[in-house]
């Protein structure tokens, strides 16, 4: 009965206790917090990732031949769709063309006077298929957004042809039609661009046979619309232009280089389509053969999910996540030493109480457990109060954001620098009963050396002296 | 524990050494202590404090154990109540050789049989008298077995404050309490679970004369009343004439014992 009773009265009349609870409090909290917001990340992170890819890749790599066929893979665009159309779980396939070049703003004389910044950009022009685009990726929804950036609305005229010039643009006489692009809205905000401004987009583009360089090209453009997908990092690196267009000033009719695939069911199907797209495409000759069969060159990136051509960054930020759960049990192991430096103090305190116990009668285990109760209770009203705190904290996380950065006249969370616009949390029960237990054992483990300390101290020496 | 306590029924007082005090019979033998002698090593050198002591307490007997500061006095306590090993020598407690037993055994033991009064209090300062004297009953049982016989040990405590004139000072803490009060509340806190022998170190020592002999004559008449084995050490010669016993320690041993008190 004494441990109950004494444990309870030590906390209560020495507040000194509460730096434990308070220590497991902050440690709790703030890991329930953390985690939250970085499942959260992940979360979003994955359904940004998917909103502006595909479900599937199909990118043939054209130049090796295919052993078996002694031919390279077919480039005949309608054959490759057709044959990916065919399968049932299908919902809509387009061929992209996709060829890196550069961006030249206007005002480039920037190049001169600043080597560092270029002035140029280094993008990636998509060349793609409307109506085809839009029942395969998200581009319709991504050109129906509110634009966020400016004043004005910089969203395509027509979006069943979002390439057709805006209604109040007059191309210069003399010159060469314009031919038209779509840019990410930030990208656009950067360098000070709207519906209608022109610009100039360079490339070089390789002999396919030798690999030399054979010419560089320029082409003026003038930009019919912005987009944006939630994802602002990709939308910064990405032109779309229409792609008979792009084909054309590459030299290459027709051509394309991706075939991209929505799924009716990703999470259901993904595997097997991709199994059995592999067979398909690779007999009639559009990429090479299964990579499973052994004495063929492997080329398994040649059919991907979304998820596979995104690993790495979602490997990153699962990466992250562990980094910082490593991270946060050294928090833990700080709030452990909380625990433990206020116990030894108590411990050294009450010495004098502890004699007095044993000469009325306790024993060594006895006093072992007041002490670990002590700790325990102040690990459990911290856990307890972490958690509410914790999951309060991580529910209201974009109010209290907004009320700091309020506060403090600065914005902590820069929703130029990420990819949402909101901080994203989820809570998930079995981190906050990882956390919630990880917690109390460390506060225990760390209660246990001053406890022993306590439970073996020679209660003769404890009560010699006043 | 219920054996322990069946014990102190049986052997009705019968000893050689029998103590003639107002004329209470000598009792069955509460304490005994054989060839106990005690060293501490400090460094590499021993320090012999208890030279082989023997000693017996038996009930309704009071004995006080005199001797200069440093002369081992409260090192010969700490081993007859078994809070202290002695480097040789066997203490046995109501017939049980103390150090051969369990710890929790051992524990019990004080627990039940041997109340403590120090020098200095050592109440708890973070309970109120009343709480301070139901201490032990806490000790003793678990939490619903505590919680079961709470009332009875309340009304005990309740009692024995009330006896020693505490009746105003239950929810008072030590820090609230003068000397003599704390030293009341530490005597009813031995004897809450009235145990058979009650060892008790200068418990004056710290108090004024007036303040000491009250407490003293408290310590005395609830000694008489319990018939309990008293062990008390003392600076005060005064106090032999009010003794069965007086013993003298000197140099770890014991010198004399005298079963006639000499008159103070
Ligand atoms: N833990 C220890 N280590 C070393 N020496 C000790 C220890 N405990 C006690 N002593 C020594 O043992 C001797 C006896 O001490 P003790 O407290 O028993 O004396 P005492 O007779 O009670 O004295 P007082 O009348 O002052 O209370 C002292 O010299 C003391 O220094
Ligand atoms: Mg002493």
């Amino acid at each position: 009965m004494y441990r109950y009773f004494l444990s309870a009265r030590y906390i209560i009349m020495r507040p000194i206790n509460w730096i434990g609870t308070l220590s497991i409090f902050v440690a709790v909290s703030a890991l329930i917090l953390i985690l939250a917001i970085m499942t959260g990340f992940l979360e979003e992170s994955r359904k940004h990732l998917r909103g502006h890819l595909s479900d599937l890749v199909v990118t043939p790599t054209f130049d090796i031949p295919i052993h078996s066929l002694r031919a390279y893979p077919s480039r005949d665009t309608q054959g490759i769709l057709a044959e990916i159309e065919k399968h049932p779980g299908v919902v809509g396939a387009a061929a992209q063309l996709v060829y890196p070049g550069m961006l030249v703003p206007p005002h480039s004389e920037r190049i001169m006077t600043n080597p560092n910044a270029m002035g140029m950009v280094m993008v990636n022009f998509l060349g793609v298929d409307i109506p085809a685009e839009y029942g395969a990726t998200s581009l319709l929804e991504d050109l129906k957004k509110e634009v966020m950036v400016g004043p004005f609305d910089q969203r395509p005229d027509d979006l069943d042809d979002p390439f057709a010039y805006p209604e109040d643009y007059y191309p210069v006489e003399d010159a060469r039609p314009r031919d038209p692009i779509l840019m990410g809205e930030k990208l656009a905000a950067i360098w000070g661009m709207r519906k209608g401004s022109e610009l100039e987009l360079a490339t070089a583009t390789l002999d396919p046979e030798t690999g030399a360089f054979l010419q560089a090209g320029n082409r003026r453009v003038v930009v019919v619309g912005t987009f944006r997908s939630s994802f602002n990092e990709m939308d910064l690196s990405r032109i779309y232009l229409p792609r008979e267009v792009l084909a054309d000033w590459l030299g290459r009719p027709g051509q394309y280089s991706q075939v991209v695939v929505k799924l009716q069911n990703y999470e259901r199907d993904n595997k097997s389509i991709i199994s059995d797209l592999r067979v398909d495409l690779s007999s009639a000759g559009y990429i090479h053969p299964d990579p499973e069969k052994p004495g063929f060159a492997e080329f398994p990136w040649e059919l991907q999910t979304w998820e596979n051509s995104r690993g790495s960054m979602l490997a990153a930020i699962e990466n992250e996540r562990a980094l910082l759960g490593i991270m946060l049990g050294l928090v833990l192991l700080v709030a452990g030493f909380g625990v433990f430096a206020i116990l030894s103090m108590m411990v050294s305190e009450k010495r004098r109480d502890i004699g007095i116990l044993t000469a009325l009668g306790a024993t060594p285990r006895g006093i072992l457990t007041l002490f670990l109760a002590i700790g325990g209770i102040e690990a459990l009203v911290g856990m307890a109060l972490g958690v509410l705190a914790g999951v309060t904290a991580a529910h209201n996380i974009n109010g209290i954001e907004a009320w700091l950065s309020n506060a403090f006249g600065y914005q902590i969370f820069d929703r130029d620098i990420y990819y949402f616009d909101h901080i994203p949390t989820v809570v998930e029960l079995s981190g906050i009963v990882a956390i919630a237990s990880a917690s109390v054992l460390t506060a225990l483990i760390a209660a246990a050396v001053p406890s022993l300390r306590a439970a073996y101290l020679n209660p003769v020496d404890a009560l010699r002296y006043e | 524990m219920n054996d322990l306590t069946d014990n102190m029924a049986v052997e009705p007082g019968a000893s050689p050494e029998a103590a003639q005090h107002q004329g209470r019979q000598p009792g069955r033998l509460l304490i005994e202590a054989k060839g106990i002698r005690r060293s501490y090593k400090i460094g590499d050198r021993t320090l012999d404090i208890l030279h082989g002591v023997d000693l017996n307490l038996r009930q309704g007997e009071r004995l006080c154990l005199m001797g200069a500061s440093g002369s081992g006095k409260t090192t010969l306590l700490n081993i007859l109540g078994l809070l202290d090993k002695p480097t040789k020598g066997q203490v046995s407690v109501q017939g049980l050789d103390g150090w051969s037993l369990s710890t929790a055994k051992r524990a019990e033991l004080r627990n039940n049989h041997i109340g403590y009064v120090f020098q200095f209090y050592h109440l708890f300062a973070e309970l109120n008298a009343l709480e301070n004297t139901l201490l032990p009953a806490m000790l003793k049982h678990g939490f619903w077995a505590y919680q079961a016989r709470k009332k009875q040990y309340k009304e005990r405590a309740l009692e024995l404050l009330h006896r020693f004139g505490l009746e105003g000072r239950l929810k008072h803490r030590p820090g609230k309490l003068s000397g003599g009060e704390q030293q009341r509340v530490a005597i009813a806190r031995a004897l809450l679970l009235d145990p058979p022998i009650l060892i008790a170190d200068e418990p004056t020592g710290n108090l004024d004369r007036a303040t000491g002999e009250t407490v003293l004559q408290l310590l005395f008449q609830e000694q008489e009343q319990r018939n309990l084995g008293l062990l008390l050490v003392t600076h005060d010669e005064s106090l032999a004439s009010r003794c069965d016993r007086v013993l003298h320690m000197e140099d770890g041993i014991i010198q004399s014992a005298s079963d006639q008190p000499t008159p103070g």
